[in-house]
Formats: C-alpha cells, structure tokens, sequence
C-alpha cells in the first residue's frame, strides 16, 4: 500500500482531462520512486503478481508499446501484447467484439492505442477492467503528458511559472493536447507555435499562447518540445514542403538562442531529424532530454498501472 | 344509404393553412374532409345514429397529419436497417402521414422502372400504412455527373429531384440539371455542403471538434454551397430546396433571395432545432449526423427563423443504421439518426418553451411541404385527404431507443425528455396508428 493519503479516484486513465492537481502529483511522485528503483540492478516489484496486463496496439508503435510492456513486467504482471496486425480485426470482427472477447479473458489492466479519437473511450464502456489510452487518434496520449512532466519536475523543479513552448504539428497532436491539459493544471505559461493550417481552431482559449513566428514564441522559455510532423502532412496539403517547414520551424541553434539560456529540448519520438529538429540539437548533451524522456516513461506507466490496479474492483465482484 | 362518417368533435382545430386555432371539430366522409369547424359538435349523433363513428377528442389537438420530404429507408438494397413497412409504421406512430424517401439506396432511384418499383411497393396498403413518395436521383447513379431521366421519372410519380446526401460538385452539372428542370417546373434539392470542405468530417468545426481531435465541417461549407446554388436557381429559373441547412446565414441568404423573387425554399433537420455541437459529448456516434449539431447561436437562429415562418420544411432526416455501424469509433462510424418518431416532439418542446406558436411549428411540417410538392393534404379543409392526427401536446414522455418502432434504432434522442405524443393518426380517413 501507499504510504500516501489522497486515493486516486479514477477506475480508468483515458486523458488528462478529468485528473486535478493531486491526482497528477500522486502519480508523479510514485513515478519518481520507480525511476529508483528502475536504476537498481534488481527492478523487480511485485504489486502486480498474478494480474494480468494486456497491450492491445491497433496502430502501430515501438515506444509505448515496448514502454508499458517493460513497465508491466517489472511490476510482475503476466503481459500479453497484441497487435492488430494479429489480430481478428482482419476478418470482420468489430472493434466492440474484440474488447468483449478479450474482456472475457478477465484481464486485470488493458492498455489501448487506436487510429480514431475517442476509441479508447468507447472500448472502456464495454470492458470491466481498468483501460489506460495510449493514444487515440488525435486526441490524447495521458502517459506521454505524464512522463513529460516528471522530466521536466526531476530536471528543474516546480513547473508552476515555467514558460514551456511545444512546437509544430498542433492540430494532429495527441501529445499536445495532453501537455496542454495537463501544464495548465500545473500552472506552467504554454506558447504554442505552429503553421495556421496546423493550428486548431479555439487553440488560443486552451490556456496557451499561440504563434506563428518561433523565435517570438521562444522568448524566455525554460522548455522547448518538439512534436513529430507526421510525412503525410508534408506533400502540399498542410504544408508546402519540409524544406519549407524546416526553415521556419524546424529547431536549430538560431532558434533556440531565443529562448532561455539554459532552455531544455524535448521530443516524444519517433523524431524526423532535419525536419522538425536538427540532429546537432536533438543530440545535445546537456539540453536534450529526449533520451531521459523515454527512461521516465517506465517509470511513469509503472506508476499509472500500479495505481489503477489498486483501484480495481475484485475479478470475481465483476459483473457480466 | 348513405357512406358511414367519422364525426371528431371537442378537439383543439390547428390548421397551419388557414391559420385556425380553435375549437371544434371535423367530418370524413369517403377518405376526404367533408366538413370542419366549431359547428360540429355532439349533436350531430342524432343525424346518424348507428351509422358515424363519433370520436370525442377530449380537447386534444386535432391536426393535419405531417408531411416529411426528407427519409431514407433501406429499400431497396438495406433493408436490414429499415424497409418501407417498418419506415411506415414509425411514421404512423410520430404522426407522419406523408414522406418523401431519398433516392440513396442500392440500387439508387434514378430511372423510371425504380421510381415505379417504389410507388408500387409504397401503394401495398397492407404492410405501408402512409403515404410515400419516392424522390428521383438527379443524376444517374448519384454520380453527380450525368443527368438521369428526371422527366420521364417525374411522369411516373417522382415528386422531387436530388442528389441525396452528394452535394453535386460540378457547378455545371447542376446548372443544365436546373435549365432542363426549369421546363417542367420540378423541384431540385441540393444538399447545402462542399464536399471538399467537409469529407471526413465527424462534427462541427470549432473548438470543442479541435478539444475532441475530431475533424469539423466548417460553416463555410454550407455558406458557399447556398450561395451558388442560389445563383444557379436565380439564372436558370428553377424551383430550389435548399436540403437542410444548419446555420443562421444559410437561413438569411436563403431569406435575402425569396425577397429578391428567387424560387428558392429551405428545410432544416428537426435535429437542428434541439441539439447542439456539445452534445456529442463523449464521442456519442448516435450523434453523429450530417449537417452536424451546430453552435447554440446557429440553434437559436434557426428557432427564430420557425417563428417568423422562414423555413419552409422541417424533416425528420430519418437515417436508419444499424448497431454494426454506429458501435464503432466516431471517425468510422455512419452518418445518420432516426426521427420519423420525435419530429413532431421535437418541435413540441419549442412551443412548450414558448419560443414559437403551435401554428409555427406545424406549418413547416404540414401545408409548408404541401405547397412545395403540390399535394392536396396538409390541411383541415373540405375536399382534402383526411390525413389526421389527435395529439396531447403536453404529454411529458422519455425517448428510450429500444421502444422505437424502426428497426434501427439510432436515435440522439435517446434517454431525452420530450413532450407531446400522438393518440391517434388517419391516412385517408382510415386509422392506422392509436396509442393505448
């Protein structure tokens, strides 16, 4: 048990939307403990034993993928992965079915990530075990907001009055969408920077500052991150060129001279380099974090499913 | 002897033709209206004894059945989402007498051996208790390119013309389509969207679709579209229904150009007058329609617009699907709600509300159709098809999405409180629908 008094209240993790302050604190902070413990040589805790996670990835993905399963198995889950290539999906089956087919294998924590905004959501109606969204459509992406903020926390301090900038492909950022909900509750000051036709529509009510020249939306920030400009936004429909994207909002040591001296660099990955950020930059010893990023997503997922698996009712109180 | 009679009398007369709101009551004779006003009373028993069926309304609103230019059915091609029979009886139960079904089936209504196949089926009395009347394909296959045979199809009972839910892109296809049209005077309806502005769309555009990561159709979608299909109307002369629009400036040009002497008409969805963009809330795929819930504002201009009788039709848009295509992410599942069975309610809750008369909200949905498709019904006079229905408009009842007599079942309306419901409705002078 934890040794903490606020009880996380929620049953699923399918946004930052919905979490206040404390309940994104207990989170950080038990992430914090797993980041020690993910340093030892022995990793191993066993508050999942004998529960069952499954990873259900209908897009692909390396990172979280192999993040959450890492992050099942030090806890000592039995973790199953399953990908939709594998999947039934193929021959028909609907999406609703799938989850109650595998909802009736009584897993114990389903982790998902879907192509379609509001997907995971939909699944978690059907299910009884508890559902953690990793990543739908261009919706949210909880995890990736929750370990950038225990980079950022463990890197400066209190992220309260921090100026943090996130960059490039706003309007089909997930990841944005979760750092934004999840900053202002933090009390952080957000510049978003990006293109008109990849800003959304109302961006400038999120909380957030928005921009369309980088060096002005840089001025003064503690934190740079990254989005990744996804290929298919590049051929002239969003965006003329990446030639073009690159000159005026790629990061490179020009632009990043204008913010803080001292300024970090994010990135959630997979990044292109030489179109959103130049590799000398992404590379760099003492600002980048984009390695210490995915060391801190362990140990957050950790965090995440520990503290739903304590929120999970008895398997055998279920109904259905 | 004599033909037996219907003789309804105490009921609350609401005739949107002639303006009448008052009590009184109304005789059928032969499928047809043969009497009506506040002379008719209980002492007509007398005259008849054992011969007329008296009905006493109890003070009920006794109205002209409602008339609907815009559902679609699965039939022919779909008909595990909805056939003309099941359509029928949902019809019946909302107080829908009349309706005009789309030409987006498979196959697609665009020749006159289709259009001929859908009044004989719609003409067995049996198993379709209301009226239908099929609307021809505008061009051959939907496919927005090649015009179909609109006059012969016309000839065989086809009361409209359209494209269905495919704006026609090509500025020139709808031009000759109009020109041709024009001849005859049939009516075009042109769904109010460009496409290129909206294809894989969920909802409307905005901050709350930006917040949900979902993809908006933009309001100019439907600005751009009714001007041009304005201006085609304009210089060819032909007769235009602006298919649903969703939005207070579509209403104002369409408004700007009946000023200017244009034949042009509008419909809005009855969806389009009770919800907004918000409820989509969590994703809700039975929310998912087309045009999509708008802002407040656009809502509260479209009720000012009813109340001023600026819009000419308001449809239930009824748009059966099945659970196979609604239970899925929002992003892939189908466009569409059923409405044949909360069209009338949904315009009760405005009168309710006070934000528009009884006469108001009925016009667009009796005499204001009639009128656009030359129909004899629509209306509380002598000589018309006695097509009724008795309502309470009080009646405060829950829309649950299982009681729903169609056989798909995707209603936004589900789990709403609504208020009025239908007693009874007649179909020439005959009883097909009565609630218990």
């Amino acid at each position: 048990m934890a040794d903490f008094a606020y009880a996380f209240p929620h049953r699923h993790l399918l946004g930052i939307g919905g979490l206040n302050r404390l309940d994104i604190e207990e989170l950080l902070n038990l992430g914090d403990r797993y980041v020690e413990l993910n340093q030892r040589r022995v990793k191993h805790a066993d508050v999942l034993a004998g529960q069952t996670l499954v990873n259900l990835f209908f897009e692909s993905s390396t990172r979280t993928q192999s993040s959450f399963e890492i992050a099942g198995r030090r806890l000592g889950a039995d973790v199953v992965t399953m990908s939709v290539a594998t999947s039934s999906l193929k021959k028909g089956e609907t999406l609703v079915d799938t989850a109650m087919t595998l909802n009736a294998m009584r897993p114990d924590l389903l982790v998902i990530r879907h192509q379609s905004s509001g997907a995971v959501k939909l699944l978690s109606r059907k299910v009884d075990c508890a559902v953690i969204n990793a990543g739908d459509g261009t919706h949210e992406h909880p995890t990736q907001a929750l370990l950038d903020a225990l980079t950022i926390r463990r890197r400066i301090g209190d992220i309260g009055g921090l100026r943090i900038a996130i960059c490039g492909d706003i309007l089909h950022s997930r990841v944005a969408r979760s750092n934004v909900a999840l900053l202002n509750v933090l009390g952080a000051q957000i510049h978003l920077i990006a293109p008109r036709t990849l800003t959304p529509p109302g961006a400038a009510d999120w909380g957030a500052t928005v921009f369309t020249d980088m060096r002005k939306g840089l001025e003064g920030c503690d934190v740079v991150m990254m989005l990744r400009l996804q290929q298919e936004r590049m051929d002239g429909a969003y965006l003329p060129s990446a030639r073009e994207f690159f000159h005026f909002y790629g990061l490179d040591a020009e632009k990043l001279a204008h913010a803080k001296a001292t300024a970090f660099v994010m990135h959630p990955g997979p990044m292109n380099r030489g179109v959103e950020i130049e590799s000398s930059i992404a590379d760099h010893k003492t600002r980048s974090l984009i390695t210490e990023q995915v060391e801190m997503g362990v140990a957050i997922r950790m965090a995440v499913l520990e503290t739903l698996a304590r929120n999970a009712p008895e398997t055998g109180a279920r109904n259905r | 002897m004599t033909t037996p009679r219907t003789i309804i009398h105490n009921a609350r007369l609401v005739d949107p033709a002639s303006g009448r709101d008052a009590t009184g009551g109304l005789v059928v004779e032969n499928s047809l209206i043969v009497d009506v006003g506040p002379h008719i009373g209980p002492d007509l028993r007398k005259a008849a004894p054992g011969r007329d069926t008296i009905i006493d309304a109890r003070a009920k609103v006794l109205a002209p059945g409602l008339i609907d230019l815009r559902v679609k059915t699965g039939e022919p091609g779909g008909e595990y989402k909805e056939t003309l029979e099941t359509a029928s009886l949902a019809a019946a139960a909302g107080g829908v007498t009349s309706f005009v079904v789309m030409p987006d089936t498979d196959p697609v209504i665009d020749s006159v051996a289709l259009v001929d196949f859908l009044r004989r089926r719609a003409s067995a009395e049996a198993d379709v208790k209301v009226k239908v009347y099929p609307a021809g394909g505008l061009t051959v296959g939907l496919d927005g390119q090649r015009m179909s045979e609109l006059g012969l199809m016309r000839e065989a009972g086809a009361v409209l013309f359209t494209n269905g839910d495919h704006a026609i892109e090509d500025a020139g296809v709808l031009r000759r389509a109009m020109q041709y049209a024009s001849a005859f005077d049939g009516l075009i309806a042109s769904r109010a969207d460009t496409h290129s502005l909206t294809r894989g769309s969920v909802m409307n555009a905005g901050a709350f679709a930006a917040r949900l990561g979902l993809r908006g159709a933009p309001l100019e979608a439907e600005w751009i579209a009714v001007d041009r299909d304005i201006i085609l109307a304009e210089a060819t002369g032909a007769r235009l229904l602006v298919d649903t629009i969703s939005t207070g400036r579509a209403l104002a040009a369409v408004e700007r150009a009946k000023d200017k002497g244009v034949q042009v008409a509008c419909s809005v969805a009855a969806y389009s007058l009770f919800f907004n963009e918000l409820d989509v809330g969590d994703y809700l795929t039975y929310c998912k329609v087309f045009p999509p819930f708008r802002s407040e504002s656009d809502r509260l201009a479209l009720i000012d617009g009813l109340a001023r009788g600026a819009i000419d039709a308001v449809v239930s848009a009824h748009d059966p699907q099945p659970p196979e295509d609604k239970r899925l992410p929002i992003a892939d599942a189908a466009y569409g709600a059923v409405g044949l069975e909360t069209l009338l309610s949904a315009l009760l809750r405005l009168v309710a509300a006070d934000d528009v008369s009884l006469l108001a909200a009925l016009r667009p949905v009796t005499i204001g159709p009639a009128e656009l498709l030359g129909l004899p019904q629509g209306r509380l006079s002598i000589g018309a098809p006695a097509d009724l229905i008795l309502f309470d408009p009080d009646t405060p009842w829950l829309c649950v999405r299982e009681d729903l007599l169609s056989r798909s079942q995707n209603s936004p309306f589900d789990g709403r409180r609504l208020e009025g419901r239908v007693l009874r409705t007649w179909v020439d002078g005959r009883t097909v629908f009565e609630r218990n």
